[in-house]
């Protein structure tokens, strides 16, 4: 009999449940693919319930709930905060304390998690055992990485006072070494500059970094002067006089806007120059802080291994340089990186305790599934929708299925591929995925604006066969869960002429045989795919080859921009009718657009999906 | 009537609290240190 260790993020952003087995992650779900709500942080009972499904089981199984936070912990963090901003954070006073000091208010957070997992109605909840939000997370970093021993960093806003820590871990344990406390924190920093330039924080962080390469680090060194102090280890404090968030919710002040020539940017507003070159400064600094702490992290621990979780660790293109610099043999990055995977790694942290073993270890191979721990539905369940709403649809075998969809890819056509357990954690890979041909120069273009109806800056990213990777991109490593950026290899590079080109003009210029995947600076956020990952996949990227002569995909989620990635059938058949993809494959069953009758809705699907 | 508690709380309370800590040892920890070496806080031994 398994011992059974459920893990809960919850309350403050990407809320879900994680259940491992003996150590292994067996299940683990966001609670947005499920409520449709993107980066949902309410309590997560849908993606509890599928993983007690998954198992089947119910509580009277479970042998501990594991919660990624101290709420105690953090109350006295954010007391400390309100001592110490006064007498100028009244209002956020006023607002912030009694939701902490009333009797299930804040404070007792993990007392409401085995409330709410009470009134499930599934059996007898075990007590709920906290544990820290930083050591959640290096547990999900270390534990399923495939190392007996690793150097593991940790880099994030906040979770109740540590910001950033080290750790080294050793078989079934995780020594903390060091940490920095609130207010210093290279996530904050990251979104104050997302906010200022009119991106959401907490979910905006990503497009900065997508609009880095537009800019040049003209900032830096102000950054360098007057916001951070960075000492030659990587560690750093940050001025808190040009920030807002010890007094409230807004990131930034007018500090910030003297010091960067005017207000902030308004969102959805036209993109200037400045919000380019601020990009590419804080991204410039982010690097160096990552990098200086990754070197700190080899010299304290000696280990040749690094494992990263974190929010800062989704920065995919530090984690390349990260890479690139060669400071360790080898890194691992938890691809649930951000508090999702707190879930996970606090029922990790929890397991070992209770003597789980880590076996997978010496086999070269991660427990993450391939990150696929997310619900399937199999040919049966399809074929019963599909039939229900009286769909046009065909029923393949696997080679005629990868044959087709492979051949309407070379043709151009934009594919919808839906196979498979889902992702966990915010990337598509080849679950739930957009695919399409990334030799064809409009197809970035016809991605952005008639598939996600995203923003047009924003790059595309590659899947390619493992075996191929290294003619197309100059990956010293592999990258199965796309948390790692590259430069296109320089085979595949096109001669450009100078032109003085800048700014979103870039787009237009063509730079490699891959345009679709090659961001403006030639770099790309590459997925490497092997057969043992995900086999169908594999397959289908192997027919591509067999047509066209070309490994790579482009694999973008299968969602619209401001959505949460696709989950059932009818969440995949709606984003295909709503968009302009060509084909969907869900399944054994392959459907054409064509085909397809009059989509009709009640209202503006536009309008009520909220912008991210 | 707790909008006025809390108010009285923050000024009364709250505020002379933050001040005088401040004098000794910022909560927050907030001044830059031009002469550490490093900003590490090293963790306990368990």
């Amino acid at each position: 009999m398994s011992d059974l260790v459920l893990g809960i993020s919850a309350f403050y952003h990407d809320s879900a449940a994680a259940l491992v087995a003996d150590g292994v992650p067996v299940a683990a779900a966001q609670e947005e693919r499920f409520s449709r709500k993107r980066h949902d942080s309410s309590f997560p009972s849908q993606a509890v319930a599928y993983c007690l499904d998954e198992a089947g089981v119910s509580f009277d199984d479970i042998s501990a709930v594991a919660y990624y936070e101290d709420p105690r912990l953090k109350f006295r963090r954010v007391m400390a905060t309100l001592v110490g901003a006064a007498p100028t954070a009244f209002p956020f006073f006023r607002d912030v304390l009694p939701s902490w000091l009333s009797r299930d208010g804040k404070r007792h957070t993990d007392q409401t998690v085995r409330r709410e997992l009470q009134a499930l109605g599934r059996g007898r909840v075990p007590p709920v055992r906290v544990r820290r939000h930083h050591e959640s997370h290096a547990a999900s970093a270390f534990f399923p990485s495939p190392y007996d021993s690793a150097a593991v960093l940790c880099v994030d806003g906040v979770g109740e006072w540590a910001t950033t820590t080290l750790w080294h871990g050793r078989g079934t344990t995780l020594k903390a070494v060091a940490e920095l406390r609130f207010p210093h924190s290279l996530g904050m920093l990251y979104s104050a500059f997302t906010y200022f330039c009119g991106f959401k924080v907490d979910s905006g962080e990503y497009k900065l970094m997508g609009l880095a390469p537009y800019g040049r680090p003209r900032y830096a060194d102000l950054i360098r002067d007057r916001l951070i102090d960075i000492k030659p280890d990587g560690t750093f404090r940050l001025d808190l006089r040009y920030f807002e968030y010890l007094r409230g919710r807004t990131m930034t002040g007018r500090g910030f806007e003297r010091l960067f020539g005017g207000p902030r940017r308004l969102p959805e507003s036209e993109l200037t120059e400045r919000e380019f070159d601020l990009a590419a400064s804080v991204q410039e600094v982010t690097e160096e802080v990552m990098l200086k702490l990754a070197r700190t992290a080899r010299e304290r621990t000696g280990e040749s291994r690094l494992c990263l979780a974190g929010g800062v660790a989704l920065n995919c293109v530090a984690n390349g340089k990260i890479v690139d610099a060669g400071i360790f043999d080898e890194i691992w990055v938890q691809p649930a990186a951000g508090d999702a995977g707190g879930a996970l790694g606090a029922a990790q942290a929890v397991a070992m305790e209770r003597g789980a073993t880590r076996d997978h270890v010496g086999t070269g191979r991660d427990a993450m599934s391939g990150a696929l721990l997310g619900p399937a539905y199999d040919d049966d369940e399809i074929a019963a929708y599909l039939t229900a709403n009286g769909i046009p649809h065909r029923r393949l075998d696997d080679e005629e299925l990868v044959k087709q969809v492979a051949d309407g890819l070379a043709e151009g056509k934009i594919v919808g591929w839906f196979q498979g357990r889902m992702e966990f954690g915010p990337r598509a890979l080849g679950s739930r995925s957009i695919l399409g041909d990334p030799r064809d120069p409009g197809m970035q273009s016809a991605m952005n604006l008639k598939i996600k109806f995203r923003e047009s800056f924003r790059p595309f990213a590659p899947a390619v066969l493992a075996e191929d990777a290294k003619d197309y991109f100059d990956l010293r490593q592999d990258s199965p869960y796309m948390l790692l950026v590259a430069r296109v290899a320089a085979a595949q590079q096109l001669e450009v002429p100078e032109s003085g080109v800048t700014g979103l003009d870039l787009l237009r210029v063509r730079r490699s045989t891959i345009p679709a995947v090659t961001h403006v600076d030639y770099s790309a956020r590459v997925q490497t795919v092997d057969e043992r990952g995900n086999p169908r996949y594999h397959r289908l990227l192997q027919a591509f080859k067999a047509r066209t002569g070309c490994p790579v995909l482009v694999n973008t989620s299968f969602n619209v921009r401001g959505e949460p990635i696709v989950r059932t059938p009818h969440d995949a058949y709606t984003c295909f009718m709503r968009t302009n993809i060509d084909m969907l494959a869900l399944g054994s069953f392959l459907l054409d657009k064509s085909e397809q009758p009059a989509w009709t809705e009640k209202s503006d699907w536009r309008a009520e999906i909220p912008l991210d | 009537m707790r909008a006025l508690l809390l108010f009285l709380l923050y000024y009364l309370v709250v505020t002379p609290a933050g001040l005088v800590a401040r004098l000794v040892r910022d909560p927050l920890a907030r001044r830059k240190d031009p002469d550490a070496a490093t900003y590490w806080i090293p963790s306990e031994k368990p």
